[in-house]
């Protein structure tokens, strides 16, 4: 247990800095990811509602498809076609040499088109849950579409999405963990990296994974107490 | 509409024209080299995040004698070829073997070092009683007759068994070609997840570079481990350990060849090898 101490601690010996610092980027590039899908997904479930035929289309397919194909995959789609095609669009220019995309973006990027698609769905089953007559009362009124979506489409929406935008937001967390083959010093990464060095895989592992639990158990309790703020003016029956 | 065109091209421009900044020609005079990070004594990590090792040491060396500046990056150890390809770094030293398969994709120098790989098992198991143990068997042209005779006299001994090893190695290769049909080929995506299963009795041996296993038996925790059987080294086992460097940059390969066979010459890998390993693992000529 001693020895458990002073791997894992903050010491000359110790890789607690280390480790707090990956557990860092795992919430970095999640949150990142999580907030570049719930645009993504708002734009879905907007065109999904009331785009044109196209928009419509294209937008299921990415929700089709993204959600169909392994994330690992994505991310590799994403990091090694994205450096490639940089750097072919830089040779147009005149440029010599590698064009990178940087592996936090890349990584960010890769799990926040994955989190879209799956957001683009509760969006849209959150509008869904809006009764009709409340949107018809706010047209009738002359109510101009942008303040009908701040004032009535938007509050309850996300008041309906709330848990399953916690779910999302887990997967998220989770799927952080793939993004370490693009070299991102992650939670996962750095165990990894810890377990190889120390040869005490357990150690690591385990450390690791109590901090991701510590995370999806602290960032579920944040969205219990936002669905319980949501709720408060709605009757429970 | 059209102005509006023609702005948005414009700021796209400039937009990337930093990024077209950085990307100047290539004169060598800074190389940047991609090491795993998590393989020790090859490469790791100490506790304040430093990449040490003895190709960390290597590198440092190889560059002097190239006169170039040299950044070490970690990588991931899967993806580091098609990295390398698409031009994330110009170099991999990431303990990683010269295999028939990876040199379709990329090119080596020399090789720096050569460990041949065998197997641990624990020592209550009946493996640790396998056949012609310490034993050097070599898988090149002139001594493949003699190995594929002793593989056979391991067979009966294999038969059913599970064996554990890293997967996309040159370990996972001769397994794949020797073994298949004789044993339960498990793989890992790391070494020490292969190890933890030996030692919690999941898989009956694990297949490795003797560099890294003598390591691992060699720990206090693993005295139940040991070293086991025949060691194989060459063909499909890879022809040692070298640089790895994109096929398209010929001048970059010469000079890291140059500044391998210099440090090989001078005894350079055999003293930081013996400083690492405990042992010399400089490649015969």
């Amino acid at each position: 247990m001693a020895d458990y101490v002073e791997l894992m601690g903050f010491g000359p010996k110790g890789w607690g800095l280390l480790m707090a610092q990956a557990a860092l980027m795992t919430i970095l590039v999640s949150a990142t990811a999580f907030a570049l899908g719930g645009i993504l997904g708002a734009l879905v479930a907007w065109a999904r509602i009331e785009g044109k035929r196209a928009v419509r289309v294209g937008a299921d397919t990415y929700t089709t498809v993204l959600r169909g194909v392994p994330d690992l995959l994505v991310i590799y789609l994403l990091y090694f076609g994205g450096s490639q095609a940089l750097t072919s669009v830089a040779h147009l220019l005149g440029a010599k040499g590698f064009v990178g995309v940087n592996s936090f973006a890349a990584g960010a990027i890769a799990v926040g088109i994955i989190s879209g698609a799956y957001q683009g769905e509760i969006f849209r089953g959150a509008f869904h849950a809006i009764a009709r007559g409340e949107l018809e009362a706010a047209r009738s009124v002359g109510m101009p579409r942008l303040l009908l979506f701040r004032r009535i489409i938007a509050p309850q929406a996300l008041r309906f999405a709330i848990p399953g935008l916690g779910n999302v937001w887990q997967l998220a967390l989770k799927e952080s963990a793939l993004i370490s083959v693009v070299g991102l010093t992650e939670l996962l990464r750095q165990a990894q990296v810890g377990a190889g060095s120390t040869r005490q895989p357990f150690e690591f592992f385990i450390t690791a994974a109590v901090l991701y639990l510590l995370l999806s158990t602290c960032s579920g309790m944040a969205f219990a107490r936002a669905e319980a703020v949501a709720m408060r003016g709605v009757r429970r029956s | 509409m059209k102005l509006w065109n023609i702005c948005a091209a414009i700021a796209a421009c400039s937009l990337l024209a930093p990024a077209v900044a950085l990307a100047q020609a290539k004169d060598w005079s800074s190389i940047k080299i991609a090491t795993e990070g998590a393989y020790k004594p090859w490469n790791f990590t100490d506790a304040s995040g430093k990449l040490i090792g003895f190709e960390v040491d290597l590198a440092e060396d190889l560059c002097k004698r190239m006169k170039a500046k040299c950044e070490i990056v970690a990588q991931a150890f899967d993806g580091m070829i098609p990295a390398l390809n698409t031009g994330k770094y110009d170099a991999i030293m990431a303990g990683m073997n010269i295999t028939d398969k990876r040199k379709e994709a990329i090119a080596f120098t020399e090789p720096y070092g050569r460990t041949p790989s065998t197997f641990a098992v624990l020592k209550s198991s009946p493996l640790a009683k396998l056949p012609d143990a310490d034993k050097v068997y070599s898988l090149n042209p002139e001594g493949l007759s003699v190995a594929e005779k002793s593989i056979n006299d391991l067979k009966p001994m294999l038969k059913g068994k599970v064996i554990g090893v890293q997967t996309s190695t040159a370990q996972a290769n001769f397994l794949e070609k020797y073994f298949k049909d004789v044993v339960d080929i498990r793989q890992y995506k790391t070494t020490e997840q292969h190890d933890l299963d030996l030692a919690a009795g999941r898989v009956d041996g694990v297949f490795a570079s003797i560099s890294y296993l003598k390591g691992v038996v060699e720990e206090p925790k693993n005295k139940d481990m040991m070293l086991a059987g025949p060691r194989y080294g060459g063909g499909p086992l890879g022809f040692g350990v070298a640089v790895g460097l994109r096929k398209g940059d010929p001048e970059l390969l010469a000079k890291f060849d140059a500044a391998v066979k210099a440090a090989v010459a001078d005894g350079t890998v055999k003293t930081l090898s013996t400083k690492w390993f405990g042992f010399d693992i400089t490649p015969a000529h």
